[in-house]
């Protein structure tokens, strides 16, 4: 798994590649929560390289995102391949974020 | 489909209960998958649902338990172009078939973190199946070429 992190005006853009695993996933929210932290504005998570996610790889997102919701700030998602499209749309995930 | 217990595995390998021998586990699948020609499809879904049932396991299954744990998978090819893979392990008898799906979240803040693991694994997977065989848990999944039956 590789994570480049980078501003984008306000926001932050996460650009995620690889297997979002069990083994990935407690470092991928060490990365999200250090974004949370540094910014006030939206993250916005970059997953066109993501082959692969599992539930741990969600429950990083959950956790970002439940540290975000008290202060109005949006986690957003972009560029889901079909199968990870399609864990987020079984799992209800697509609910909770804003995918594009 | 679920493969008979007289049936030989075509393969196996054992697994140190540890997280940090996923990656090895998925390596191996990765080398069955493409030796006996699965779908991506197939490839995906075993590859999530096995990792999914051995998190579990390492996670909580030898929880105050005195024995060595030992955790083995066997693949077996199946007819049709079917695969499956058998979890056998030592571990506290548990049935994950058992857990209750989640509720459908309406937003982040009533989401419940964690049991999406089996959900997924019901979506991908054409059989599951859970059996408590003396002192070990066996956990069958299986895929199909075209996801169905």
């Amino acid at each position: 798994m590789q994570i480049e992190t980078e501003a984008s005006g306000e926001d932050t853009v996460l650009k995620v590649s690889g297997r979002l695993d069990t083994l990935n996933a407690k470092p991928f929210e060490g990365k999200l929560l250090d974004a949370v932290k540094a910014s006030n504005g939206a993250i916005v998570v970059d997953m066109a390289g993501v082959d692969y996610v599992s539930s741990s790889g969600l429950r990083a997102l959950l956790v970002a995102g439940k540290a975000m919701s008290p202060h109005k700030r949006k986690l957003r998602l972009r560029t889901l391949q079909p199968q990870i499209q399609e864990v987020f749309d079984i799992s209800g995930f697509s609910a909770l974020f804003e995918i594009s | 489909m679920i493969p008979p217990h007289d049936l030989t595995p075509t393969d196996s390998v054992d697994v140190d209960a540890s997280i940090e021998d996923l990656p090895r586990v998925a390596e191996w699948l990765a080398g069955l998958a493409e030796r006996d020609g699965w779908t991506d499809r197939m490839r995906f879904g075993l590859d999530l649902s096995l990792e999914e049932a051995l998190t579990n396991v390492i996670s909580y299954g030898f929880e105050g338990l005195p024995q060595a744990p030992r955790i083995r998978v066997d693949y077996f090819r199946l007819p049709e172009g079917h695969a499956g893979l058998r979890i056998v392990d030592n571990g506290i008898a548990f049935d994950p078939l058992s857990v209750a799906e989640p509720e459908v979240a309406e937003s982040v803040d009533s989401a419940r973190i964690g049991g999406h693991g089996v959900q997924l694994m019901r979506h991908f997977l054409t059989d599951l199946a859970y059996e408590r065989a003396g002192d070990v848990n066996l956990f069958t999944l299986v895929a199909a070429p075209m996801g169905e039956d």
